[in-house]
């Protein structure tokens, strides 16, 4: 075995996986727990099967050598090279994988369908690791639809739920549009390029692009704009990630939209668009990002669907921190931009899985009705507001370090523009206390049942509180200790920039 | 790990450790919680102190542990002088306030979690003054906030104390954002995050130190509550249950104080500084007369006192501004004081409040009598903050007033001179409405608990000691002006 082929494996691992998952639902037990724990292992062992991959880059960051490949460059042969990018989401995506795996043993406990549950997860989440791992851009369509198609089904998986049904509808008819786009993209692309194999980023032509390469990225960039929920393409993301249920949502917000997010960095590097372009464009788009996602989530009174929008908010600061990364040249923001996408993930993740437990248990969705939770899911109070404080930047939390790199970054070229967009950046920071804040203080206010009785405390089930407490640890721990974190994402930076 | 650093760690791990034991304990520990939160913070008050001969002997505590390498930034802390009075301020605001609970905070299942939370409050002020870099110190500055707010929202007073909690958070964080600004194009500029690093030099273009200096004036101004910035501090202080107040007033207020004197007093020399030594005295008065008028105008005890802490800021803001020695010891040496007076005045009001349960002046009266040594503590905390000698904030007063006279705005001195005689008239309202003319009807008195009636007269005695006896504080002050515009006086 070449170093290369480790690529696959994970791919592959959670690939096979979900139909293990699904023979063994359908032949052997549909017994939930255990569903539960053979997903999580098999996102485990992906994890595991990982490691050589993560090395093998890592060393050829370091000498400068090529990046591990597996497979052919034959038309019609599947091809995936890791890099510095795609091994942070995969990484990610497959922590947060075990994490709603083990969650989801308690809380899809009620639903039926469960043998089909499990399997979509695993292939979403192959989708998603071929989305960023995939070297040419006819695979990389390939996956992106995987994981569309198995995203829009989870979404809808409460199909007893009228707005389940029409959230997943939604994003099933934007989605193929974005996917539609990005094929017609590809098709164009093809046309001028007569190849659609994707270089490393420091091999991409330096020739500017001809005008059907122009167009097809073009369509490419609206196409994969539409999965990674850039404004004003991001209108199904409110509804999906807030009809969803929960153990998805963490997974669609925490990750996937950020996955569709690397590729259209990927691609537009490796066709021939110039660093600088491309991050004028994120930074533009990032300040509409942050700005709509923040105001719109004020005036929200669904928790999911605040949620929703405070993703949309974040991607917009990612993206700032990478857009000022690309357009100047400092390798040390894009790698900040990342650092925030790996605490996102954690925070948001957190914060889905404390607000599914609120549901499971009370059943309520309206913020209102988040009052008196201290008193009967304790552990949700707190769980939640490390969430949200990290979210709202609250030190020493996840998220208060990331601004502090991002925003240590974007005077460094000292620009004026780079003023206005830190400017605009802090206004947001503000903006955003004003949702964060207010639900953080019902979840410690004590209800006036009017009866005078005091709601007794309800037990979690620990398959809930493990995931719970981990992914609130990580939410500490990268605040606290944000050396190794760091140092996780340094390699992205000197890759997209071609160094 | 020599003794020093062991002392230094000791100031955060005593109140941490006890903070660990009461999340832990939680309703078990209800009996014994306020037991330990004394313990824990009577402990790091007695580590700061521990410290003070090392000073002398012209060391510098201090610690360094690796944090984020390659970010330049470290785990750093350490105390020199600009840090003692503060930090002992702080500690002993912490100490009496947990005290004080004792005898205030009604048990019941979240005691625990009420000692914890004043205990988070008082390590993150004290860590504010131990920080020697740029991103410990705010993360401990913005620990301070949220504990302060969810003290606030949890156990204030009212139905609005959820709308307040957030706009003190909202208010205050605004201030802190603007300080962020300004320390992160510090290190930015820097390339590290650790203070001695910014006061051997950054090296910045002249249009963005005055931007740096201006944003930290006013953040800081915010914690402050210098007027017109000061508007989250009536609802705050009047909404928070009384240990609190007593924290946000006499310590917390405080480290806007310490900010002002920690980064753009420090790091800058006095050439750059000086275009903002008229606008800090101006803005001095302002809030030293706005202050005034406002608790002139309040009907409810714990308002009046709240806006008397605008009006105190406003003299230290005019002292800092004046860039004299005089000026700069004075305003530090009233911090100490303020703090002193302040604790008094809302401990004061803390018991006439529990036993009468009404807070409303107009509907209060002839206390004197039945209530004797609260009507002497608490009037002689009114004479203390208007001024009058031999109470501790005299002697500040004098020397920020002298400081004004150093300058070359000798009118406007004048002017803030002449506004003090505000502060009586409020102060004299205060006592007369409480504690003298005809009691109103239906005023019941009950016997306070001795923990409110302790600390309260030790503090009565503490202002008169401090104003006969100051010279050891003033010796502790007068030892940081070497560290505040590169030592040239």
């Amino acid at each position: 075995m070449t170093e290369g082929s480790w690529v696959v494996v994970p791919v592959l691992c959670v690939g096979i996986g979900a139909f293990a998952v699904y023979l063994v639902a359908r032949l052997v037990t549909k017994d939930n727990r255990s569903l539960a724990t053979l997903t999580a292992g098999v996102f485990l062992t992906g994890l595991v099967t990982f490691v050589p991959t993560v090395t093998a880059t890592r060393q050829a960051l370091d000498t400068g050598g090529s990046m591990p490949v597996w497979g052919g460059e034959e038309p019609g042969s599947v091809i995936l090279r890791a890099d510095p990018g795609a091994l942070v989401i995969v990484g990610v995506a497959l922590a947060l994988g075990t994490l709603t795996s083990i969650y989801s043993a308690r809380y899809v406990a009620h639903d039926r369908r469960k043998d089909l549950y499990y399997p979509l997860l695993l292939l979403m989440v192959t989708g998603l690791c071929g989305t960023v791992l995939a070297a040419d851009l006819f695979n990389l369509y390939l996956f992106i639809e995987l994981m569309s198609i198995a995203a829009y089904v989870l979404v809808a998986f409460r199909r007893y739920s009228r707005r389940a049904i029409e959230a997943g509808f939604k994003y099933l008819v934007m989605g193929s549009v974005g996917t539609l786009f990005f094929l017609a993209g590809v098709a164009l692309l093809y046309r001028e390029r007569g190849t659609v194999l994707l270089p490393p980023v420091n091999l991409a032509p330096v020739d500017p692009p001809g005008l059907w390469s122009r167009a097809g990225l073009a369509f490419c960039l609206v196409g994969l704009g539409v999965k990674s929920a850039v404004v004003p393409l991001h209108t199904w993301l409110p509804d999906a990630h807030g009809r969803a249920p929960s153990s998805i949502s963490a997974m669609l917000s925490g990750i996937i939209i950020h996955s569709a997010l690397y590729a259209l960095i990927k691609v537009s590097l490796g066709v021939g668009m110039s660093a600088r372009a491309l991050g004028g464009i994120l930074m533009g788009i990032s300040v509409a990002n942050m700005t709509l996602g923040n105001g719109v989530a004020l005036i929200q009174s669904d928790t999911k669907r605040l949620l929703g929008y405070s993703t949309v908010a974040q991607t917009g600061y990612m993206m700032f921190g990478i857009g000022i990364g690309l357009h100047y040249g400092i390798p040390e923001a894009i790698q900040a931009g990342f650092f925030l996408l790996v605490a996102h993930a954690a925070m948001k993740a957190l914060a889905f899985l404390s607000k599914g437990v609120h549901r499971f248990y009370l059943d309520t969705n309206k913020i209102d009705d988040l009052v008196g939770t201290a008193s009967q899911l304790p552990l949700i109070a707190v769980t939640f507001s490390v969430a949200l404080g990290g979210l709202a930047g609250v030190p020493p939390l996840a998220g208060f370090i990331s601004k502090w790199f991002i925003l240590g970054q974007v005077l460094e070229p000292g620009e004026p523009l780079a003023y206005v967009g830190l400017g605009i950046f802090l206004l947001n920071t503000i903006l955003a206390l004003g949702y964060y804040l207010p639900v953080v203080a019902r979840l410690f206010m004590t209800a006036d049942s009017g009866t005078g009785e005091t709601p007794m405390p309800v037990g979690i089930s620990v398959w809930m509180a493990i995931p719970l407490v981990a992914a609130a640890a990580a939410v500490i721990a990268i605040g606290l200790y944000p050396g190794p974190w760091w140092t996780w994402v340094e390699g992205v930076g000197p890759y997209l920039l071609g160094r | 790990m020599n003794a020093q650093t062991i002392g230094l760690l000791t100031i955060l791990v005593a109140p941490f450790a006890a903070v660990v034991a009461l999340f832990l304990l939680r309703e078990r520990g209800t009996r014994f919680a306020g037991w330990i939160a004394g313990a824990g913070v009577a402990v790091s008050f007695a580590a700061a102190l521990t410290l003070v001969p090392a000073l002398y002997r012209g060391q510098t505590p201090a610690l360094t542990l690796p944090w984020i390498p390659d970010a330049g930034i470290e785990f750093r802390l350490h105390v020199d002088w600009l840090t003692l009075p503060f930090l002992v301020t702080e500690a002993a605001v912490t100490l009496i306030a947990i005290t004080y609970s004792w005898g205030y905070h009604h048990k019941d299942e979240r005691t625990s979690v009420f000692y914890a939370l004043l205990l988070l409050f008082g390590l993150g002020m004290s860590g504010t003054t131990l920080a020697d870099g740029m991103v410990l110190f705010y993360v401990f500055w913005e620990l301070m906030l949220v504990a302060s707010s969810v003290l606030i929202l949890m156990w204030g007073d009212g139905e609005r104390r959820g709308p307040i909690a957030l706009k003190y958070f909202i208010f205050t964080h605004l201030g802190s954002l603007l300080v962020l600004v300004g320390l992160i194009v510090l290190y930015d500029a820097a390339g590290t995050d650790a203070f001695s690093a910014l006061r051997a030099g950054v090296d910045l273009n002249p249009g963005l130190t005055g931007t740096i200096i201006g944003l930290f004036l006013v953040g800081f101004s915010v914690k402050m509550a210098v007027f017109p910035v000061h508007l989250w501090l009536p609802d705050a202080h009047t909404v928070a249950p009384m240990p609190v107040t007593i924290m946000l007033a006499a310590a917390m207020l405080s480290m806007g104080t310490y900010g002002i004197l920690r980064f753009p007093l420090s790091i800058f020399g006095r050439a750059e500084v000086t275009a903002f030594a008229l606008p800090m005295m101006i803005g001095g008065l302002l809030s030293e007369v706005y202050g005034a008028l406002m608790a002139l105008a309040e009907r409810d005890i714990k308002r009046i006192i709240a806006y008397s802490s605008v009006s105190q800021m406003g003299y230290i803001l005019f002292g800092l501004g004046t860039l004299t020695a005089e000026g700069i010891t004075g305003a530090t040496l009233h911090v100490v004081f303020h703090a002193i007076v302040k604790a008094l005045l809302f401990m004061g009001a803390g018991w006439v409040i529990t036993s009468t349960g009404r807070r409303d002046i107009t509907e209060l009266g002839g206390l004197a009598k039945r209530m004797p040594l609260a009507a002497i503590c608490t009037g002689l905390g009114a004479l203390a903050i208007a001024g009058m000698p031999p109470f501790c904030i005299f002697d500040s007063e004098w020397m920020i007033f002298s400081g004004g006279f150093h300058t070359a705005h000798i009118g406007l001195s004048v002017v803030t001179l002449l506004g003090s005689l505000l502060t009586v008239v409020y102060a004299a309202q205060l006592i007369m409405g409480i504690f003298f003319g005809s009691e109103p009807e239906g005023l019941t008195v009950k016997r306070p608990h001795w923990a409110i009636v302790v600390p309260t007269a030790l503090l009565t005695a503490l202002a008169l000691i401090e104003g006969i006896f100051p010279a050891m504080l003033f010796d502790w002050v007068a030892h940081e002006l070497p560290l505040i515009l590169g030592g040239q006086w």
